[in-house]
């Protein structure tokens, strides 16, 4: 019986999967799968056989019965080509429904982009007001009244002591005296200078001011962290360089340039020739500024450092019009 | 700053120095090169022409037709200068010839039908003045083919170099020679003075008197007599044109020169028109004016530093001599100012005056007061030698308020703690020597040194470790990464706008930056707004109260360019005013606020669906979710608002307890008439500082229903004026506690059911987490209801 059991699967198997069409199979099935099937026969036939044998033989002939059953529904599906009852044919042509996901502005995924690679670094994140004090904004950066370096930045006054911010460095003062070292932070936020209007400047604009106080952080330090974030943010193939500067509220000063990533270093219009692009300023706290946050000199150092955020995005996709920005076209907000 | 290298070279040997390592050297060291003007480059393809010929042009009465000799062959030109003739010596721009004025490069072209190949230059075109007037004529000896950079002596290259508000010492060629002598490890060259001995003595001469000491330290003063006013000679004139100065006579050339080669500035008096030939230095008389030597009378600031003599102000202390008494062609006699004024006070009058000249510039940012005097007689040797005067003995030096050096001490080790690495001991000193910054003490661990007067921004060992760094180089120091703050420590104050701007953009808003400046009016809607005391504009003088207020802009804009169906948000500042004064942080307030804006259509005219605008329900739909999402909606009142208020001609609000969180509506026309908006817009606005307040409860899990849902719908006829929420809030306070929720899902209005009514179907749905419910139950609770409704109401079933 076992040859017969064989000899029946070969058989059943092969003619389901010959079957071409719905009829074929119809037939197949009355033949092998039906109440009086081939296969039910053999069940039939099992009573007869002796009892010991039973539980091999019932064992084989259920394996055959499932397999060909399955065989069996899956050609079903396949051979069958008409329409499921009450379906229409539609034109699949026709446009499809409208749905707009919304798009963070620009800035915002530049800005997102520039937080998540500080936050991998081990930087927090903190926020400050955009309508400053004289004392933030100048002063406790170590920028004496009446000197020229208050030149460098044009600022809207609201009064004689309140402005608004023209860089985000006032917020590492509001957060040294709010906390004690170590610190590792970064500021993004709005700025403010009284400029003129043009493709290339602007009166608002951004930037990410990033401060670092500890025991024992050097320049060395600065250059690691800045070298590190701008080869996550510019890609990997880039060369930098740091070049001597002057901002009031560091010591040594430093602007950090990188290759121009337009001619390659060769020197374009967009790096006037120079091969370099200026990516941001930065150098080691000032002794002063700490002395306003009253933090001991002679126990913490520290670094900090600014960047623009619209020239970076500019030059990373092409834009030669900053006022682009914040003119809120949506034609331009859906383009990224 | 524009630095000629000819010139430097005078001060330091830099023979075997390429231009390109100078300009990065310089550059490395702080003293950024902008440009680089090399003129060899510039005037390439230049060279002396001689016109053998000059016709007429044929086709054109303004134009000649040269046959030029360049000195290896002759060629035909076309030239369209009036003063072109026949054997004259010209500037010929040869075929590849790039015009520096205009960019323009010289091709082989015909001009209206006539062959040229090059080009006869004016001044204007070489960019050497502003004279167009004609071609430039060379001396006759001069042969033809010389390259015009040997012929004009255009050899040199300029460099712009951006010299930062801290480094007053660098604003001079000497200056520049000097941090090139640190870096080179070379000696610098002062200028020699060859001083002839006179019998004169300079107190027969002239008189000092410093009335404000503490404005002015320090007043040097030499005297030249007999000097014949002229031109000066070409090298000085070459000197002052190659960095874009404009030759004016012997004398004031030579106050230029020096303020340009040791960053003194200087002024040279007319001795006979200063009364009494006595300098006094004091503050303004107020409310006087003066009439400076551009011509320009100008109202004096309050306490404005004044040069006067025995009887008159005669120059704006460091800042602009005066008409009365400056330098002409009859002058013959000559004072030279050399004095040290403080900055800040040269600083206040020349922002006040509006008025910043080469003096000003440096003596705002500090210059030597130790070198008054090397300064006055460089500058009378030079007078003499260019005018033929005779210079008097000695100088008149009034030096009431003697500075003195600081004292400094820098620890080697502070060095290696700043930078990260170390710079041998004995580098270090020759660097700061090299710098003019003396060595006084050596010791094991560190150094005492005197911080030179003409270096006001050393002050400190900070700044030392600065000049150390720059001058050796920052690329030397190493880069290193390591991350020492334990990362348990972090905060993100922006992960709750974060959030919401995530919501937002889910919720299919594009995001938009205003600028906050607006008019005042625009302001004035929403609040009681902040002035700026220096706008850009009328247009820009207030800060916004509202971002409403700013984003109606963009709404425009976009309208105006054909973008009329508007999704966008916003998360900004406003600034409010609580005090009329603003003297502290408490007279105002600045707050973040989140914008959400509706115009236009929602749905455009498609296959699938009729088009559709914007309306109330949306944005309530929008703004329910949003805050929904911040797991806050069953904390939150819903107000609304029928009538019409500033801003809104209807809205709804929500809040938390007493806590306003926003508002939102239908803006009114009025409002959007001010923006130049003709369609319907829908806004909400809300403070994400409020928002902020309620943190709402940690989310915790809660069960899914394990039990089927029993629905039930009815609708009632009831008068229009009832809001379709009081009837929900009803049926949830009356029905049992099986029922779970109420859903008005159908309005029907229509003169049929009266024109004072209106149809609302609602769906009630009946549910308990514990077991299945009975239909008899749910019944029971329907039933009730349908009788309290009607009742309360004054409602009527429908279908029945």
């Amino acid at each position: 019986m076992l040859s017969q059991i064989e000899q029946l699967t070969t058989e059943c198997l092969s003619a389901i999967e010959s079957a071409k069409d719905q009829k074929q199979l119809e037939e197949v099935r009355i033949k092998y799968l039906s109440r009086n099937g081939s296969i039910a026969e053999l069940f039939e036939a099992l009573k007869t056989v002796p009892k010991e044998e039973k539980p091999l033989l019932g064992k084989e002939l259920n394996k055959l019965r499932t397999k060909a059953e399955s065989l069996f529904s899956e050609k079903k599906l396949s051979v069958d080509d008409s329409i499921s009852q009450g379906a229409k044919r539609i034109d699949l042509t026709l446009p499809a429904r409208k749905v707009e996901l919304g798009h963070k502005h620009l800035l915002t995924q530049t800005l997102d982009e520039i937080k998540s690679i500080f936050k991998g670094l081990g930087f927090s994140v903190y926020e400050g007001p955009e309508l400053e004090s004289d004392y933030y904004n100048f002063e406790a950066l170590n920028f004496p009244a009446d000197h020229p370096a208050r030149d460098m930045q044009d600022t809207f006054f609201v009064n004689k002591e309140f402005l608004l911010r023209t860089h985000t460095s006032p917020v590492q003062v509001r957060l040294m005296e709010k906390l004690q070292p170590p610190l590792r932070a970064i500021m993004p936020g709005k700025v403010y200078r009284n400029e003129a209007i043009s493709s290339r400047s602007h009166c608002m604009f951004h930037q990410v001011e990033g401060l670092c106080v500890d025991t024992d952080v050097t320049f060395a330090e600065l250059k690691g962290t800045l070298v590190a974030f701008a080869k996550q943010f510019y890609g990997r193939e880039l060369n930098y360089r740091f070049r001597p500067s002057f901002f009031p509220f560091t010591e040594p000063s430093a602007e950090m340039d990188i290759t121009c990533f337009l001619c390659k270093g060769k020197g374009c219009r967009v790096c006037k020739h120079s091969g370099w692009l200026e990516v941001l300023g930065c150098g080691m706290v000032d002794p002063n500024v700490f002395a306003f946050a009253n933090y001991d000199t002679e126990k913490y150092t520290g670094y900090a450092f600014g960047m623009g955020i619209e020239r970076t995005a500019m030059l990373k996709y092409g834009m030669t019009d900053i006022r682009t920005f914040f003119e809120n076209d949506v034609r331009f907000l859906k383009q990224f | 700053m524009k630095i000629s290298l000819n010139w430097l070279k005078e001060y330091i040997d830099l023979s075997d120095i390429s231009v390109d390592e100078i300009v990065s050297r310089l550059t490395m060291s702080g003293l950024e090169v902008e440009s680089v003007e090399d003129q060899n480059e510039l005037f390439k393809n230049f060279i002396v022409g001689y016109v053998e010929e000059r016709g007429k042009h044929p086709n054109a009465d303004k134009l000649s037709l040269c046959v030029v000799n360049n000195g290896k062959e002759k060629v035909k030109v076309v030239c369209g200068a009036p003063n072109v003739a026949a054997g004259q010596k010209v500037v010929f721009a040869q075929i590849g010839a790039v015009v520096p004025s205009s960019g323009m490069k010289i091709t082989k072209a015909k001009i209206r039908g006539e062959e040229s190949n090059g080009m006869l230059c004016s001044e204007a075109e070489l960019g050497l003045s502003e004279d167009h007037s004609g071609i430039i004529e060379l001396e006759s000896s001069i042969k033809e083919g010389t390259t015009i950079s040997e012929a004009l002596h255009l050899n040199d290259v300029l460099l712009e170099i951006g010299v930062t508000p801290n480094r007053a010492d660098a604003l001079s060629h000497i200056g520049v020679a000097r941090d090139l002598a640190a870096i080179f490890q070379r000696e610098l060259k002062y200028p020699s003075l060859q001083l002839k001995d006179s019998k004169k003595r300079i107190d027969d001469y002239a008189s000092i008197e410093i009335a404000d000491t503490t404005n002015c330290p320090r007043y040097s003063a030499k005297v030249v007599l007999n000097a014949e006013i002229k031109e000066s000679p070409e090298w000085m004139k070459r000197r002052l044109k190659a960095i874009g100065l404009r030759p004016i006579n012997n004398i004031v050339d030579v106050t230029n020169f020096v303020l340009h080669e040791m960053g003194q500035p200087l002024h040279a008096f007319d001795l006979d028109k200063l009364a009494q030939q006595k300098i006094v230095v004091k503050k303004a008389e107020p409310d006087a004016a003066f009439t400076t030597l551009d011509g320009k009378e100008r109202k004096l600031p309050d306490g404005a530093l004044m040069i006067c003599d025995g009887e008159k102000a005669v120059a704006v202390a460091g800042v602009m001599g005066g008409e009365n008494s400056e330098v002409t062609a009859t002058t013959k006699n000559i004072l030279i100012e050399s004095a040290y004024f403080s900055p800040s006070s040269i600083r206040k009058t020349s922002k006040a005056l509006g008025l910043s000249t080469d003096a000003s510039y440096r003596f705002e940012r500090g210059t030597d007061p130790a070198r008054t005097i090397f300064a006055a007689e460089r500058a009378a040797a030079l007078m003499a030698e260019l005018s033929g005067g005779e210079v008097v003995n000695a100088c008149i030096d009034a030096y009431p308020n003697q500075l003195a050096e600081k004292e400094i001490t820098l620890r080697f080790a502070q060095v290696k703690r700043i930078l990260g690495y170390t710079i041998p001991e004995l580098k270090i000193i020759a660097i700061l020597n090299a710098l003019g910054i003396k060595v006084i003490k050596e010791e094991k661990e560190k150094i005492t040194v005197l911080a030179p007067l003409f270096r006001p921004d050393i002050e400190r060992e900070i700044d030392l470790i600065e000049e150390v760094a720059r001058i050796n180089n920052y690329d030397e120091i190493p880069t290193i990464s390591k991350i020492a703050i334990p990362i348990s420590e972090k905060v993100d104050e922006s992960e709750f706008v974060d959030e919401l701007r995530s919501i937002a953009v889910g919720l299919g808003f594009n995001e938009i930056l205003s600028i906050p400046m607006i008019t005042e009016k625009a302001a004035r809607i929403f609040g009681e707004p902040i002035e700026l005391l220096n706008p850009q504009g009328s247009e820009m003088g207030f800060l916004r109260t509202s971002l409403m207020a700013s984003a109606l802009h963009s709404v425009e804009k976009n309208i105006n360019v054909g973008e009329k169906s508007l999704k966008l948000f916003e998360i900004g500042k406003v600034f409010k005013k609580v005090n009329t004064e603003l003297n502290s942080f408490d007279d105002f307030v600045e707050e973040e606020r989140f914008l959400f804006i509706l115009t236009g259509k929602s749905t455009e005219k498609e296959w699938y669906s009729s088009e559709k605008e914007y309306d109330f329900f949306d944005l309530k739909s929008f703004v329910n979710e949003a805050f929904r999402k911040k797991t806050l909606d069953n904390l939150l009142n819903d107000s609304y608002y029928h009538n019409a208020n500033k801003i809104f001609d209807y809205s709804f609000s929500k809040s938390h307890g007493k806590t306003l969180l926003g508002e939102g509506g239908r803006v009114k026309k009025a409002v959007l008439k001010q923006f130049g908006i003709q369609q319907d817009v829908f806004c909400f606005e809300g403070s994400v500082e409020a928002l902020k307040t309620i943190t709402g409860k940690e989310k915790t899990f809660s069960e899914l229903l394990r039990f089927p849902k029993m629905n039930r719908d009815f609708a009632f006829i009831l008068e229009k004026e009832i809001p379709s929420n009081d009837v929900v809030s009803f049926i949830k306070k009356k029905g049992s506690k099986i029922l779970k929720d109420v859903h008005p899902f159908d309005l029907f209005e229509h003169p049929s059911i009266g024109e004072t009514k209106k149809s609302v179907a609602y769906s009630l749905s009946y549910y308990d987490p514990e077991r299945t419910l009975t239909d008899e139950e749910v019944d029971k609770d329907f039933h009730q209801l349908i009788e309290s409704v009607t009742k309360a109401f004054n409602a009527t079933l429908r279908g029945k």
